[in-house]
């Protein structure tokens, strides 16, 4: 039997995970746990109406209290100029944000931050905020997005003009830009096909619902410095928003980043940072700020509820001849929801060549939308994939045969016009296709259903530093928040690339005078774009280790090679030496040279898309209407899976995210715009006891654009969860849920439904 | 020195309705995307700053952040898309 040589040493095994232990002993500091001496507590007055305008505040009650040394409003923050600024996605409106940091003219939803306090202690700083008189005069609110974009909706700017329209609307609405994309010709697609189904779908809005709320822990010196401890996904991107909300300098702002407890995209944005820095500054002193966490349902971001409605035509040989859908998104109370990854995701998966999506941003009373594992993509995945299933009962093919049968390959048309240029999709449905689970017999009650996902992957600026130690480990510095393992990864390719043991690998995540400009945290970006930082540095030190090698044997650097971890003459007219180790060179570094480090920014490309495909299992109680989740077994494909065990679990985490949005988790609102189920008592996230065992396959086509052939493994698990559950529940009672959650009172009332049976 | 080669620049019906008049295929002279850039520029002044500011490349098909040093080949199709940022 021949022998099967693996490729590599360190990367593709799963090593101990270098935050295991500060975690589980409590070591490990989080926003929270940051202090100093004279600390004060900040509090948050918040606003108790969904929609109101603020007619005056009062704070004078709450500055003569004994203890509070610090108060701040809208009016201590600087205005901003209205100008959307950057790419159209994030679509930055500083004017916005500020607004959404502190309200001005009018508080927009339940818990929209109104005033903020800094005093000795939490107590005093709590009943400092009761003390603070506000007069509102109280305005219809509006929730739901179908209702905010009607004609005679309440609105929320009184002058917003939707965007992307032309010639553009005389009358202002809550709906803030339009977006189209289209390939091919739509009609005549449709006028091939055999079959089409148009369908109607509505998302809940939900909350990452990470389980370590927003923290802080500000200091401003008289000097203009200031510092910022935080919990974020991106400290580069909390400097950058601080400093521009409150009107600083970069280069006066150091953010360190504490470990953070969860994130999933919610913490690519700030919420605190700039109040606390306003405190400290206003009272002198440091300001720590915490949100509780029924603030963190109120006013963090959630990501969008969506209405949409997908229609797809198909050959009675499985041939998709067209696919349209219209997609209609929560932005909450300022505009920026993921329409459009939801547009440019929808049918990314397949060959079709005739395709249109159109979406729209919309604006209602609630917290503003951020980002959430692949945001924007699962949402219309649920519509899509559900339509597929339909379609595919309809013309007798297994849904799996159907999806392989129009896999995007190599050159298929995407619907933003580039052409496909990496493999991967096909092979996660084959990888279902062979799951001996697929075709096993299920029970009565009991329903299978199958659905696929896309996600871009990102990549862009990463910068990170390598060090040679004198006693032979390494450090390696980043400026990427660990959230899903980075250190592990990254020390991982740093072992790999030098040839040291990973044991002697130490990486680090450092603040932002420590490494160059890292972006966040997000987007499936980080094990590529800073990967590719680190291996650049570390081939920046092989070239430093191979040069002090040759002044130690006296030849030209030219002469050396490092293989194996060591520096070895390049051939024999070198010389006869014995190799070096990279701990032998570093403990003569004084003497040749000095330490040995190297650093390495990039602004990374080539980063190749994530695929997913699934297929659960679950049974339906048709006295209650509870669904369990009997199965569900994930493929993705991860281009290389540096360190399996955690891309299992990142396939793991997505699948769970996703059958708390399929089946339980809502925000839920009363008429006048507040929240009713603030907490996780009442906004219910899967637990351990609610789940099978999460069955990940990962599925490995590398990514020729990087060294070890990442692609990105965070975000496109969770895409296909809520549409495959969906799909098993028609398979296992023959109705088709059209809405999320699909909590038991929805799924009996569809069961109670005495209409015809659908697919 | 490498001879200029022709490349094919695309946009998408938004950014082209906005900017270039609908017209959304180019051809355009350049061995990297400073030089595919400056041709649009030349064309449609402001125009470089909005393609550096809004957009993403895709060279070929193979995603990029928009930025000078990327190489462009003979016959590339350069296609300008929205940013994505996710989560």
């Amino acid at each position: 039997m021949n022998e099967i040589k693996k490729p590599y040493k360190w990367v593709g095994t799963s090593q101990i995970r270098p935050d295991g232990v500060p975690k589980v002993t409590g070591i490990a500091k989080y926003g929270a746990d940051y202090t100093l001496p004279g600390a004060l507590f900040g509090n948050i007055l918040r606003s108790p109406h969904g929609h109101a305008r603020i007619k005056s505040i009062d704070t004078s009650k709450a500055q003569a209290l004994p203890g509070v040394k610090a108060v701040v409003t809208s009016a201590d923050f600087p205005d901003q100029t209205f100008a959307y600024v950057g790419p159209e996605r994030v679509a930055a409106n500083f004017w916005h944000i500020t607004r959404n940091v502190m309200a001005r003219e009018k508080v927009l939803y339940d818990g929209h931050a109104v005033a903020a306090v800094a005093a000795v202690d939490a107590a005093t700083a709590a009943q400092a905020v009761s003390l603070i008189e506000i007069d509102y005069e109280v305005l219809q609110a509006v929730v739901d997005v179908d209702e905010a974009m009607a004609d005679d909706a309440p609105l929320l700017f009184e002058d917003m003009i939707t965007r992307g329209i032309e010639p553009a609307p005389t009358k202002p609405s809550n709906i803030s830009k339009r977006l189209q994309f289209e390939i091919g010709d739509l009609e005549a697609g449709f006028a091939e096909a055999d079959v089409i189904v148009e369908k109607n779908f509505k998302t809940a809005a939900v909350h990452q619902g990470y389980i370590e709320p927003h923290a802080c822990l500000a200091r401003y010196d008289s000097d203009g410095q200031g510092e910022i401890w935080s919990s974020s996904q991106g400290h580069f991107v909390v400097r950058g928003l601080t400093a521009k909300l409150i009107g600083m300098n970069l280069a006066d702002l150091k953010v360190y980043p504490a470990e953070i407890g969860g994130g999933f995209g919610g913490k690519t944005v700030v919420y605190l940072e700039p109040v606390a820095m306003l405190l400290a500054k206003k009272s002198g002193l440091p300001v720590r700020l915490t949100m509780s966490r029924d603030e963190v349902f109120k006013a963090s971001g959630p990501t969008s509820g969506a209405s949409m409605t997908v229609r797809i035509g198909v050959k009675k040989d499985g041939t998709l001849s067209a696919a349209e859908g219209v997609f209609n998104f929560q932005a909450g109370a300022f505009p920026g929801s993921p329409v459009m990854n939801a547009c440019l995701c929808a049918f990314a998966p397949y060959n079709i060549a005739n395709q249109k999506a159109v979406g729209y941003d919309v604006v209602s009373n609630r917290p503003k939308a951020a980002a959430y594992r692949a945001p924007g993509s699962p949402i219309s995945a649920f519509g899509v994939e559900s339509v597929l299933d339909i379609l595919a009962k309809k013309i007798g093919m297994d849904p799996l045969e159907l999806r392989m049968k129009n896999a995007a390959r190599i050159g298929a048309p995407s619907i933003a016009g580039p052409k496909l240029a990496y493999e991967g999709y096909a092979q996660t449905v084959q990888a279902m296709l062979d799951h001996p689970g697929y075709k096993t017999k299920l029970g009565p009650n009991q329903g299978r259903g199958v659905a696929s996902g896309y996600w871009f992957n990102g990549a862009g600026e990463s910068g990170a530093t390598v060090y040679v130690n004198t006693d032979g480990t390494v450090t390696i510095a980043t400026g990427s928040p660990d959230i899903g393992g980075s250190r592990a990864s990254m020390a991982l390719m740093t072992a790999e690339t030098l040839g040291v043991d990973y044991n002697d690998v130490r990486a680090t995540v450092n603040d932002t005078t420590s490494v160059p400009y890292t972006h966040v945290t997000g987007g499936s970006r980080v094990t590529f774009a800073t990967g590719l930082a680190v291996v650049g540095a570390c081939e920046k030190v092989i070239v430093e280790l191979c040069a002090r090698a040759a002044m130690i044997w006296d030849v030209d650097p030219e002469g050396v090679i490092w293989e194996d971890g060591h520096a070895k003459p390049a051939g024999a007219n070198v010389g006869d030496f014995e190799p070096l180790s990279l701990k032998a060179i570093a403990a003569k570094s004084g003497a040749t040279g000095g330490p040995i480090g190297a650093s390495n920014a990039v602004n990374a490309g080539g980063q190749a898309p994530g695929f997913a495909t699934q297929f659960c299992d679950v049974e339906v109680d048709p006295d209650t209407g509870l669904v369990k989740i009997l199965r569900f077994v994930a493929a993705q494909d991860a281009g290389r899976a540096i360190h399996p065990d955690y891309v299992e679990g990142q396939i793991q985490g997505g699948v769970v995210q996703g059958i708390g949005w399929a089946l339980n988790e809502e925000y839920i609102y009363d008429e006048k715009g507040l929240l009713q189920n603030a907490g996780f008592l009442d906004y219910r996230v899967p637990v351990a006891s609610d789940l099978p065992m999460i069955e990940a396959v990962i599925v490995e086509v590398p990514n020729p654009n990087h060294p070890f052939g990442v692609k990105g493994v965070g975000e496109v698990g969770i895409c296909p969860t809520m549409a495959a559950v969906a799909n098993a529940i028609a398979d296992a009672v023959g109705r088709r849920m059209d809405s999320l959650p699909m909590s038991p009172p929805k799924v009996l009332a569809a069961l109670d439904d005495r209409n015809e049976q659908e697919l | 020195m490498d001879p200029a080669v022709p490349v094919r620049v695309l946009f998408t019906d938004g950014f082209s309705r906005k900017y270039t008049g609908g017209q959304k295929e180019f051809g355009v002279e350049a061995r990297n995307l400073r030089g595919v850039i400056s041709a649009m520029e030349k064309r449609f002044p402001g125009l470089g700053e909005h393609i550096l500011e809004e957009t993403t490349v895709a060279i070929d098909g193979e995603i990029h952040e928009t930025a000078f040093f990327q190489p462009v080949r003979h016959g590339s199709e350069v296609f300008f898309i929205p940013k994505i940022e996710g989560g």
